[in-house]
């Protein structure tokens, strides 16, 4: 039987006497800190780093977007056009992104050996495979955790939903971070659950009964405050700040030009609130674009879709980088995996994870970058192929983390990024 | 050697007979002197008010706080021996068996979801069990041999059935919980930090469950557990993967376990096929509850004793609770060893075994740190530790407070049982609970961390406002019908904080509702709200 490294300890990648001559070794489990130490902690958090996640939700077909291969038996109708950067062509169905080129980076040499939706989901948000014995956190939660300030009353992770799809808070997405990590997810941009101030209390009423809260809390604290209690006393004042804040979600606060420039329609609506959001200080925003999963009729679907993710994703670049974000936010367009360079006989690409591209931009991402490189048909990597593991290194060193660190769960030490895998430091600037 | 054997009290007898001074002082001395023994000059707590023991001890024996009655008839009771004889009534109470079944169902599934075994059947289970007071090496037992085929015996299962019968998770689980030692890490290698955790033992538990798998067998119509009679288990350190081991069945630091060999085509009672369970005539997986609760292997209990000690005080004498060895030495040896020795002589009794910590010096202190003191280390138990409530304390405490279960009472009377209480608001409290838990599967560890859409749940929530609304028998009700404000503060401060108002806050009562004329009812919802959202209510202390 072989063992799936589900704790996956550093010694997997390296060699046990250079683990041991490691600090770790001469720790008792109960001494362990964090990962960072507080100085540092507190520097990264000051540059104030964001993460935004467009999510092509279904499996975008890389051959329609920013790796197409016109003319082959796999190609499709599709031509490739030039971009911002010379020599650079992606998807003729993406022409305002080509004209965003020199801002992104593609990685097409991306090979996650996982067809299935869930599967393909978790490894793109965690950079790990799904084992029995193990979960990992999504990348929003990491971030909310190592790159989010402390005081910050807005949740650290946000998704927005496609209209139809649940909203809540999603605790197991955290995993052992630990539920104030958990993403919040706006179904169709709604504000969270009981954002609102009942209508029967008034602001003075609610004031009033704050105010005895927290007088018998005065006296209760006295004598017994440790960091547990000030975390449940704290929540209150955070609540209290973004219940203030409410008309952050809420879009008619935006001027009709930008309802425009983003697009009157709903992703166009979303990558609006996701824009405002992270302008407000919110650590990670993932905005989910359905449905890519194209089984049928694909190039039809993909003039649809990308018709709607286009213009509306090369204004949000645009947008970010007016507003002076984009250095300091990383933006990354994925999918749980690609699709068949083989056109099947309904005209569609079935689910396909052993070739396709994802894109990244801001944050350090060096512009017009292309990585990796699949064969003339698009049907395997044939150039600096990578998996989930590398792009989570990327993700976190553009991000001014150490990949190399890890977690700690109950003092067992966990990679925060795959450690057979490494970054790919093309993509970095 | 099949089943599970019987257990030999040998070992534990002899230690204990011949040490007479040792046998005649209770168990709850001992405590207190080993506990003052560990205090070098640390300055403990004074002892706890007859309000805050109450609290407390309602809410580590029963899961929840008492009612104002309750809580009325104890403060006003002048007897001395009031402290014991409570003690005494709440372990003999129905809302015992159903606090340690909520507790152990956390414990033991991890708020796994439903799956193979029905979440009411394995309730219930526990249930029966804790109020028949069933050994602990019983209760394990039972769960570790059920194989889900027998019917009167299917809830048990649900420890294998609901993790998919997965010997990984499986060997994980069982190495935290019923020995101390979380193994995961020792699953590729021997344990990076844990020297004495090695690979082998990882495996050895392993070996116990590897032929184990589930299965939905047709003839039985569900899904259950069952066993192929071949299968040996080999492994390999990640560090010298050329170097291939194998091992049979063993526990850690215990001897291998022999096996019988069979003739060809000789092994089954039943072979497998397709849709059909495999029953071995030797069953690998019916060693293991014999050897875990077995004599020589003393780990059982010591980790039994150690969680039950960790649930009465938040944290364990070895602490975390899941990583017992030599690195980790436990912050009271030999308490920790008296405390082993005597749970294995009294066969196992959790009841007697927690009435006599709760009864303790110790346990009975006051939460309030003394003054001057800075940063007591609370490995040392000199002040009674501060902790969050459980999701499940919480909620069921929110509906005491606000006096809902009192209007139930009234409702149900004379047909008030706990079981009837539980019927009624099971429903209404699984949202407050899902709420305020973990994730499902991810084993609590005690961790705090109040979230933010639990904080606006708690003010804005039509749930909780529903809670506050005045309902025959309720609290809002009894306090609406009160004119005076000191009898009002009274009733209000012990039906939601379990314990009289100070003067200044009978004052601080007294103004806000002389401030609030016209509507008394909204006022009182509102002090009500306040107090239940105080951290004095979020905490158990």
């Amino acid at each position: 039987m072989k063992p799936f490294y589900a704790c996956n300890s550093p010694e997997h990648a390296v060699s046990r006497r250079q683990f041991l001559t490691g600090s770790a070794a001469t720790l008792g489990l109960l001494g362990f800190q964090d990962m960072l130490s507080p100085a540092n902690a507190q520097t990264i958090r000051r540059q104030d780093k964001r993460v935004l996640v467009v999510f092509l939700s279904g499996g975008v077909s890389q051959l329609e977007t920013w790796d197409p291969k016109p003319g082959t038996n796999t190609g499709g109708p599709f031509q490739a056009i030039p971009t911002s950067v010379p020599g650079v062509h992606i998807s003729e169905l993406l022409p305002y992104t080509a004209q965003q080129m020199h801002r992104l980076a593609i990685v097409r040499g991306l090979n996650t050996t996982e067809d299935d939706h869930g599967k393909g989901a978790y490894i793109m948000q965690t950079g790990r495979r799904q084992v029995p014995a193990e979960r990992y956190p999504h990348l929003g939660s990491v971030a909310a955790k190592l790159l989010g300030a402390e005081d910050n009353p807005l949740p650290g992770y946000i998704h927005i939903s496609p209209r139809g799809d649940g909203g809540g808070f999603n605790r197991g997405d955290a995993a052992f971070l630990g539920p104030r990590y958990a993403s919040v997810t706006l179904a169709d941009g709604a504000p969270p659950a009981n954002l609102l101030r009942p209508p029967t209390l008034t602001e003075l009423a609610d004031s009033e009964r704050n105010d005895i809260r927290n007088r018998i809390n005065g006296r209760f604290l006295q004598t017994r405050r440790s960091a547990d209690t000030e975390a449940y006393t704290n929540s209150f004042a955070q609540a209290e700040q973004i219940m203030s804040r409410r008309n952050l979600f809420d879009l008619s606060q935006e001027p009709m030009y930008s309802h425009d420039r983003y697009g009157r329609h709903e992703f166009g609506r979303h990558c609006l609130l996701a824009r405002r959001l992270l302008e407000s200080g919110v650590t990670f925003v993932k905005v989910t674009h359905s449905n890519y999963d194209t089984h049928h009729e694909n190039f039809d679907f993909h003039i649809e879709q990308l018709g709607e993710f286009d213009r509306t994703f090369a204004t949000l670049l645009e947008d970010l980088h007016e507003r002076g974000m984009l250095d300091r936010t990383l933006v990354i367009v994925m999918s749980e995996f690609g699709r068949t360079p083989t056109i099947n006989r309904n005209y569609g690409r079935d689910h396909w994870s052993r070739a396709w591209s994802v894109a990244m931009a801001g944050c350090g991402v060096r512009g017009g970058a292309c990585i990796g490189r699949t064969n003339d048909n698009g049907t395997a990597v044939v150039d600096r192929q990578v998996h989930g593991g590398h792009l989570f290194h990327t993700y976190f060193r553009a991000l001014g983390l150490d990949s190399r660190r890890n977690h700690y769960h109950d003092g067992r030490p966990i990679p925060m990024a795959d450690p057979q895998a490494d970054a790919i430091s093309e993509v970095l600037a | 050697m099949l089943s599970a054997r019987p257990i030999c009290m040998g070992v534990a007898l002899v230690l204990f007979v011949t040490d007479h001074a040792v046998a005649q002082t209770p168990l709850t001395q001992r405590i207190d002197q080993e506990i003052q023994k560990g205090l070098q000059g640390t300055p403990a707590a004074l002892p706890a008010g007859d309000a805050e023991f109450l609290r407390r001890v309602y809410l580590d024996l029963t899961g929840i706080i008492p009612s104002a009655a309750e809580a009325r008839a104890f403060l006003n009771d002048p007897a001395p021996d009031k402290r014991a004889k409570l003690i005494d009534k709440l372990l003999a109470g129905d809302e015992y068996a159903r606090h340690m079944q909520n507790t152990f169902d956390v414990l033991l599934l991890d708020r796994r979801p439903d799956k193979f075994v029905k979440r009411p059947d394995w309730l219930e289970f526990l249930r029966k069990s804790f109020a028949a007071n069933t050994p602990y090496d019983q209760l394990v037992r039972e769960i570790l041999s059920a194989d889900g085929a027998d019917s009167k015996t299917r809830a048990a299962a649900a420890f294998y059935l609901n993790r998919d019968g997965e010997p990984n998770v499986l060997t994980k689980d069982i190495s935290r919980l019923f020995l101390g030692m979380n193994l995961q890490c020792a699953q590729c290698h021997d344990h990076p930090l844990v020297d004495a955790y090695k690979q082998d033992f990882y495996y050895g538990i392993y070996a116990f469950l590897n032929r184990s798998y589930a299965i939905n067998d047709k003839n039985l119509k569900m899904t259950v557990f069952a066993e192929k009679a071949e299968g040996d288990v080999s492994f390999q350190s990640v560090f010298a993967p050329k170097v291939m081991k194998t091992t049979g069945m063993f526990l850690p630091f215990g001897k291998p376990i022999a096996e019988p060999k069979f003739d060809k085509g000789q092994e089954y009672v039943a072979a497998p096929k397709q849709g059909e369970r495999g029953v071995p005539k030797f069953s690998r997986r019916a060693q293991l509850a014999g050897a875990l609760t077995a004599p020589d292997n003393p780990r059982f209990a010591r980790a039994a004793v150690n969680r039950l000690w960790w649930l009465v005080f938040g944290r364990g004498l070895v602490n975390p609770v899941e990583f017992d060895h030599p690195g980790n030495p436990p912050s009271h040896p030999e308490l920790l060893e008296l405390l082993t020795q005597e749970f294995v002589a009294r066969k196992y009794d959790m009841k007697s075994f927690l009435r006599d910590i709760v009864s303790s010096q110790t346990y009975q202190r006051s939460s309030e740190s003394p003054k001057d003191a800075k940063d007591t280390d609370p490995a040392k138990f000199a002040v009674a530790p501060v902790r969050a409530l459980t999701p499940e304390q919480f909620a069921w405490s929110l509906l005491q407070a606000t006096g809902q279960l009192d209007a139930d009472r009234k409702a149900l009377a004379p047909k008030a049982t706990e079981a009837a209480l539980y019927a009624r608001n099971a429903g209404q409290v699984t949202p407050f609970i899902n709420l305020f838990a973990g994730q499902p599967g991810e084993p609590a560890n005690g961790d705090f961390q109040a979230t933010i859409d639990q904080t606006l749940f708690l003010r804005n929530s039509p749930a909780v406002r529903n809670l506050l609304m005045p309902r025959p028998g309720d609290l809002a009700e009894r306090l609406n019908n009160m004119k005076e404000a000191a009898p009002l503060a009274d009733e209000l401060y012990l039906s939601v904080l379990t314990r009289q108002p100070s003067p200044e806050e009978a004052q601080d009562v007294s103004e806000y509702l002389a401030r609030r004329p016209g509507d008394r009812p909204t006022a009182v919802e509102e002090l009500i709200w306040a107090l239940l959202t105080s951290a004095e209510f979020r905490f158990n202390h």
